[in-house]
């Protein structure tokens, strides 16, 4: 309410203005509204319907029979989805909670301690170690990280020998398990940057008294911080939640068991076979498999694939809705400088 | 008299200081080890690995050997590589030029309405559609025969049939379209503004500033610090983009979108590691040259 003059609201021009601002934020709205209804209608509409021109605001004949389909696919059509879609969404589960667990613990009691307990130099050189790597691109650690995945601590395709024997040095194997996700991801610079803001904020005379009142360090963190910082740990919540159920790079790169895919993964392999088999391009439906005729006789077709969507959607949907309260006031962030 | 000489007794109650102090230093770096761990082992490590394993010959059976800088000579003569080059470029100019500045522009709109207002508009303007989801969503609308792309082409603008993303000219327009309607990173935007005093604005408004001159002059320059890390962060992740093309085109037509992250993971699924970490670090290089220019140009402090 600042760039609006305060005197002189009712003034024709101001409020001219006024309600072009408003349109233009209500319009930003509605198409942002609009991916969501369409995904919607498409996954109620028949497959021939959803393939055809002029796109419809409603079916003319809703029908379920996508949904259905889809959550079964894994049984009507085995060459298009190994595992069923409950499988690959529970690994999803697994990764993101897994993470979340590993990481906002690790990643907080850090940036609480190089916010207010270790001072002078040792606090700044720690924060540079902490975020340094934020401001450099990760791709180029992609595939040390990848080697490391299969031959932990050697970032090397083959785990070298000890020296004067031909015995390799034991390693540790996280490639093609959960822990490959998970691991990986236990510290997170950016959330880092976000406690840290958050705790800057706290005033120190806070934990001075709690000190003198005889608390440990960590029990002033459990007892007084945490239930202040709420905000913020909603935020990154949300933040990492959202990061690792739409990861799709990493997971692609290490894991290959379809038993332990996250749904990224799986709907990379269903657009695939999708697109091969020209469900969702009748001008390439050249090398359509039996089973993909089947699924489409059976009103499969870009339906499907909304519901996928809508699926993959929904956990990143919900817990914004949760943690929404909190998202202005958990932000706190000046910059790096 | 012995029980409260016990209870009085200094040691009881607290450690002498230099204990208290010596033990402090070790709570202290419990809350960071962890942490340290993972940032060395996961974030570091791999990182300097990087540039040496770009130097050799990375088997995936047999023995290393140092190649010096054949891995590079051979990217530099493969004509695929600079293309990937030219298309993550233009992908993250057009990126940064269609939709970095309109969620700075609606952030400063959005804190303009009444506070009820402005809390149910924030929530469905950053309401989150997954990326996964959204690549299903828009390949959907860019159909070529039935998309409602097309379809607006067609049957509203009477335009012949286009080709969308299938065009080799406009694939990567088409694929940072979608972008604008993304909220990016929004949320920081508003948490800046959030903490500009509302004193600023009446000052400017009794100087008899107007509505885009405090924009201008106020709202602008305050936001510049996170403009400054926002805008590094998005020339970074553009250069780096993988995920979107991958599920929309599959880098397609004829290589037109293929980023140096997707030539990138081909090498990897084929097994050249050394050739991959190479490309990594050029890619690397450039992205570092990039952002250091931008930041000696773009200085992020207000005050200076």
């Amino acid at each position: 309410m600042s760039l609006f003059p305060a005197v002189g609201r009712k003034q024709f021009r101001t409020r001219l203005s006024w309600y072009t601002v408003v349109a233009f934020l209500w319009l930003g709205v509605v198409l942002h509204l609009l991916p969501f209804y369409l995904m919607m209608v498409i996954s109620i509409t028949p497959a021939s319907e959803a393939m055809s021109m002029p796109p419809k605001l409603w079916p003319s004949q809703p029908t379920l029979a996508a949904w259905r389909l889809v959550l079964n696919l894994s049984e009507v059509a085995k060459s298009v989805l190994a595992q069923p879609l409950s499988r690959y969404f529970l690994n999803s589960l697994i990764m993101t909670f897994g993470t979340m667990a590993l990481s906002i613990p690790v990643t907080s009691l850090a940036a609480y301690a190089v916010s207010k307990l270790i001072k002078g130099r040792a606090a700044k050189n720690l924060f540079i170690f902490f975020i340094g790597t934020l401001m450099l691109p990760g791709i180029v650690s992609l595939i040390p990280s990848f080697l490391l995945t299969r031959n932990f601590p050697f970032p090397l395709p083959v785990a070298p020998h000890i020296p004067g024997t031909d015995i390799p040095f034991p390693t540790l194997r996280l490639w093609n398990t959960y822990w490959a996700v998970i691991v990986p991801a236990g510290f997170s610079a950016g959330n880092f940057l976000l406690f840290k803001g958050f705790f800057d904020g706290i005033p120190d005379s806070i934990i001075n008294a709690a000190r003198v009142d005889g608390g440990s360090e960590f029990n002033i963190f459990r007892r007084i911080i945490l239930p202040m910082s709420i905000p913020v740990y909603a935020v990154v919540a949300y933040f990492q939640f959202g990061a690792t159920w739409d990861s799709y790079l990493w997971p692609l790169v290490v894991i290959q068991d379809s038993k332990i895919a996250p749904l990224t993964v799986a709907i990379r392999s269903i657009t695939d076979a999708f697109n091969y088999a020209g469900t969702t391009n009748p001008m390439t439906a050249f090398g359509a498999s039996a089973q993909m005729n089947e699924l489409l006789r059976q009103g499969l077709s870009w339906n499907g694939l909304m519901v996928l969507g809508l699926l993959q959607a929904l956990p990143v949907f919900l817990f914004f809705i949760i943690a929404r309260e909190y998202l202005l006031k958990g932000v706190k962030i000046q910059g790096l400088k | 008299m012995t029980a409260s000489a016990e209870t009085l007794n200094p040691s009881s109650i607290a450690p002498p200081i230099e204990v208290a102090q010596r033990r402090r230093f070790w709570t202290n770096w419990l809350f960071v080890i962890p942490a340290m761990l993972f940032q060395f082992f996961w974030g570091w490590y791999p990182m300097v690995v990087a540039i040496f394993l770009s130097l050799t010959n990375a088997p995936i059976r047999g023995d290393l050997q140092w190649r010096w800088f054949e891995n590079y000579a051979r990217l530099v003569q493969d004509p695929l590589v600079p293309f990937a080059f030219r298309v993550t470029l233009v992908y993250a100019a057009l990126s940064i030029a269609l939709t970095f500045f309109i969620p700075i522009l609606v952030a400063i709109l959005l804190m303009e309405m009444p506070p009820k207002t402005m809390r149910i508009m924030m929530i469905l303007w950053y309401l989150p559609l997954s990326g996964i989801a959204s690549t299903l969503f828009w390949q959907y609308m860019y159909n070529e025969s039935f998309g409602i792309f097309q379809w607006i082409a067609t049957a509203v603008l009477g335009l012949e049939p286009q080709a969308f993303l299938s065009s080799e000219r406009w694939v990567l327009f088409w694929l940072v379209v979608p972008g604008i309607l993304m909220y990016g990173p929004g949320l920081y935007y508003m948490a800046g503004l959030q903490s500009i005093p509302k004193s600023y604005y009446e000052a400017a408004e009794i100087e008899g500033a107007g509505f885009w001159r405090k924009i201008w002059t106020i709202s602008l320059p305050r936001l510049r610090p996170i403009i400054a890390m926002t805008l590094t962060f998005a020339i970074i992740g553009s250069l780096q983009e993988f995920t979107w093309m991958d599920l929309m085109t599959r880098g397609g037509p004829n290589g037109a979108s293929r980023t140096v992250v997707m030539y990138m993971f081909t090498l990897l699924n084929n097994g050249r590691y050394g050739d991959a970490t190479a490309l990594a670090v050029m890619l690397f290089i450039l992205i570092m040259a990039i952002v250091l220019v931008y930041r000696a140009v773009f200085k992020s402090d207000p005050d200076v």
